[in-house]
């Protein structure tokens, strides 16, 4: 209380920011000057709001993801949730020719997929690993149940389409959104009170629970929030495509965990940043992008990032034995 | 001088990060003969016996066994070496026999590489009959006593051919009479010629069984003398380095007469069997009990950690909704743990947010953190508890044990609790902080609280609490006002 001590209470500091993401942004920078330098087409407005496009699907749902995991869990069920989202909006908005209806229907069915997640993870304690493979394989063979094939636009709604191809200002729409829900979730993350109990879930969720926080309600929330943003993303993507696709989204679960892992985001709990999920998803994207305009084989956007991951994890592990002596 | 000893260490140092855990200390076993190693918990004995196991290697100093200078590189190296160590948790596969388990990793191989179970079993045989030791090398490791255990660790030492022998207080889990049993093995022991070092910090084992006595504390080496030339004061005062009135400083008055915690014929899956007691505002109820009696579990019962089976547990006549801590909280209980790195502390993040983790809502402005004012009341308490701390940022994992636990308890006076419930408060602790964490106790129900301390410290037990109950199987077996109680019949009370 006294005045001696208020120069020391000056800004918050939150647990290791900056630590690794220097590291993220030498590696983000050296990319983007080594593809300016080997290509013309690179280095241009174009290009760049094409990266940051391509970046927003992953990122919407990734802010969701690193909530989660630091709190100490996993949701790989997104990617099959994003496609069954998809389908669900385009029929929905197909039956009642609102485009809000349709978009309420989509969210709110990602929302219901993450709070059965939820549910099953904090009531029934199944590992949170293995009951979103699960609902993996369920969305994944319901999709079918639904549709056996693609959701076609019969509304042609303007504000449908213009939810993906439009744009405020020179950035298009998705993007914008991605923004928003991302200094929204860095917000809550690292100035409220909400955020220090995920971080206190996640770091010791026995501590958790003796200081009287419910790390189970806490999970439940961040399931929840992650489902939500996941029908969001698959909105946008049935948006892009103009169809509800029920193969779309194989394997986005696994970009979405890895550009969260490659933030610096702990497997175990407990740490993580958004600025860090930001940093990795736009290395992955620009990986991606350099490997389209290099015109190197296209299954090298699966191998580098794979190699990327191990090399980054590897890193933090280097850095983390020495910080521990 | 005629012989050699058989263990000579030197000049032995070891730190961790932000301790000294031993700083010049020597030890000289002589085969055949018992040496106690004693001191208080945080006195460097398991450090000590840590680097005897191989599995710390000294930052300075010379090992001599037999005369010959080595390098422990490995517990299995130490093995090669002749030191076995027993550590309290036992080291066996449960699934596995006893003989399996005595010759692991060494079984005897017949033709076409098949193992000789029958020579395993046959050799078990003659080593238990050579060291007095009734087991039946075909029974399941899982299937016996802890005392039985033990032992079979102690054959597998010989069958070993260790020449030294070390037991990290062994007795911790035994009765009286598995104790008598284990003497006996040490004698038989002794009797082939094995140096056996014997760490523990009850008095009455060492005046049974101990020739020489060996008492560290604070990391340091205090003395070694024969047993003989030792009185239970003597010792005492060479473990603590003060008398215990000075360790254990009253400042607070007498309890008040307002009862602030009732439980009621409480069970629990746990084991808690028909527990009732109460504690004022001003009091500290000290619960003693042996391994296994269910002090902890009683401590997680009554914070609503731990799910229960029956009974009422009311703060200030309010009653907590059983098994859920929030409840306990906002009624005004909660728990400092015994295993502060599991329990307790959040290792990665620093000391602020460690200490402010449950009370978070009072730094509140809308949805967020107050960050500058949850960081002045956070200094407030580094200051008043002498917290040493780089700065509140310090990751709290490298602090020492007993800073750690002013942070956790800072946590709980931050909150503003009525009853704080406290398991084993200095366990890991070093000598001077344990001082200040016995201050700080006192403090708490000076300012009103009730206390209830779980403890196997006799002395803590005896120099803190204003009520002591004692615990046996679950139940509580006596209780006893401090003035009127003795080491004895606690004990007593406590083998039941």
């Amino acid at each position: 209380m006294s005045d001696t001590a208020a120069p020391r209470a000056t800004a918050p500091r939150p647990a290791r920011t900056g630590q690794g993401q220097g590291a993220l942004l030498a590696i983000l920078a050296l990319l983007c000057v080594g593809l300016s330098l080997a290509t013309d087409t690179f280095f241009s407005g174009e290009n760049m709001v094409a990266i940051l496009r391509q970046s927003a699907l992953v990122l919407i749902v990734a802010v969701g993801m690193t909530m989660l995991l630091v709190s100490g869990e996993v949701d790989l069920s997104v990617g099959a949730s994003l496609a069954f989202v998809g389908c669900v909006a385009m029929d929905v908005t197909n039956q009642t020719d609102s485009f809000v209806i349709g978009a309420a229907a989509g969210i709110l069915f990602g929302g219901a997929v993450g709070l059965m997640n939820g549910l099953v993870v904090t009531r029934l304690k199944v590992n949170s690993l293995i009951a979103t493979i699960a609902t993996l394989m369920m969305l994944q063979g319901g999709v079918y149940l639904f549709t056996r094939e693609a959701v076609q636009n019969g509304h042609q709604l303007t504000a449908f389409t213009t939810l993906s191809t439009g744009y405020v200002g020179p950035l298009p729409i998705p993007v914008i959104l991605a923004a928003l829900i991302c200094i929204a979730g860095a917000v809550v993350l690292r100035l409220t009170l909400f955020g220090r109990t995920i971080y206190a879930t996640g770091a010791n969720p026995v501590a958790a629970r003796l200081s009287g926080i419910r790390p189970g309600r806490v999970k439940l929330i961040l399931f929840v929030v992650t489902g939500l943003l996941t029908g969001l993303a698959g909105l946008i993507l049935a948006s892009l495509m103009n169809a509800g696709q029920p193969t779309a989204g194989r394997g986005f679960e696994l970009t979405v965990v890895a550009a969260v892992i490659l933030g610096g985001t702990s497997l175990t709990g407990g740490r993580g940043t958004i600025i860090g999920t930001l940093l990795g998803v736009l290395i992955l994207k620009v990986i991606d992008n350099g490997i389209i305009i290099l015109q190197w084989d296209q299954n090298l956007q699966m191998i580098v990032p794979g190699v990327v991951i191990v090399l980054a994890t590897w890193l933090d592990m280097v850095r983390g034995r020495a910080r521990d002596g | 001088m005629a012989e050699a000893p058989a263990l000579d260490m030197a000049g032995i140092g070891k730190r961790f990060p932000g301790v000294v855990a031993l700083d010049d200390v020597h030890l000289r076993l002589a085969p055949g003969k018992v040496h106690a190693l004693m001191g208080e918990n945080g006195a460097g004995k398991s450090t000590l016996i840590k680097i005897l196991a191989g599995v710390y290697r000294p930052d300075t100093g010379t090992i001599r066994i037999a005369g010959e200078q080595v390098t422990l590189q490995s517990p299995r190296d130490a093995l090669a070496r002749g030191i076995k160590v027993v550590f309290q948790e036992i080291a066996l596969i449960e699934e596995f026999t006893v003989a399996e388990n005595v010759f692991l990793g060494e079984y005897p191989v017949g033709g076409a590489g098949s193992i000789r179970w029958d020579r395993i079993r046959a050799d078990a045989a003659a080593l238990f009959d050579r060291i007095g030791f009734g087991v039946d090398p075909a029974a399941r490791v899982r299937d016996l006593p802890m005392s039985q255990q033990q032992m079979v660790e102690i054959a597998r030492a010989l069958a070993h051919d260790a020449r030294i022998v070390v037991m990290d207080e062994p007795t911790s889990s035994l009765t009286p009479a598995e104790v008598e049993q284990l003497f006996a093995v040490i004698r038989r022991l002794t009797s082939l010629g094995i140096a056996v070092l014997y760490v523990s910090h009850k008095l009455d084992e060492i005046f049974a069984i101990a020739d020489t006595v060996t008492v560290l504390r604070d990391g340091r080496h205090i003395s070694t003398r024969p047993r003989s030339e030792h009185s239970e004061d003597s010792l005492i005062h060479d473990m603590i380095g003060r008398r215990i009135e000075a360790l254990y400083p009253r400042t607070r008055g007498p309890a008040t007469d307002r009862d602030i915690l009732r439980v009621e014929n409480l069970s629990a899956p746990s084991g808690l069997k028909n527990i009732s007691f109460h504690a004022r505002a001003g009091e500290v109820v000290g619960f003693f009990g042996l391994m296994g009696a269910g002090r902890t579990e009683l401590a997680k019962a009554i914070v609503g950690f731990d799910p229960l089976r029956a009974g009422r547990i009311t703060v200030d006549g309010r009653p907590l909704a059983p098994h859920d801590t929030a409840t306990g909280v906002a009624l005004g209980i909660g728990l400092l743990t015994e295993d502060r790195k599991r329990e307790g502390l959040m290792l990665d993040l620093p000391v602020v947010q460690n200490a402010t983790l449950a009370a978070l809502g009072k730094w509140a402005r809308g949805p967020f953190v107050d960050f500058a004012a949850e960081r002045r009341a956070t200094q407030d308490y580094v200051d008043r508890f002498n917290i040493r701390t780089p700065s509140l940022d310090q990751p709290v994992r490298l602090l020492s044990g007993g800073n750690q636990q002013k942070v956790l308890i800072a946590r709980w006076l931050m909150r503003g609790l009525k009853v704080i419930v406290v398991d084993e408060p200095t366990r890991g602790i070093d000598v001077g902080a344990k001082s200040e964490i016995f201050a700080l106790i006192d403090e708490l129900a000076g300012a009103g609280l009730a206390v209830v301390m779980m403890t196997s410290e006799m002395s803590e037990l005896l120099g803190l609490s204003d009520r002591i109950m004692v615990m046996a199987g679950g139940r509580i077996t006596a209780e006893f006002p401090v003035a009127t109680a003795t080491q004895e019949a606690i004990l007593n009370a406590a083998i039941v």
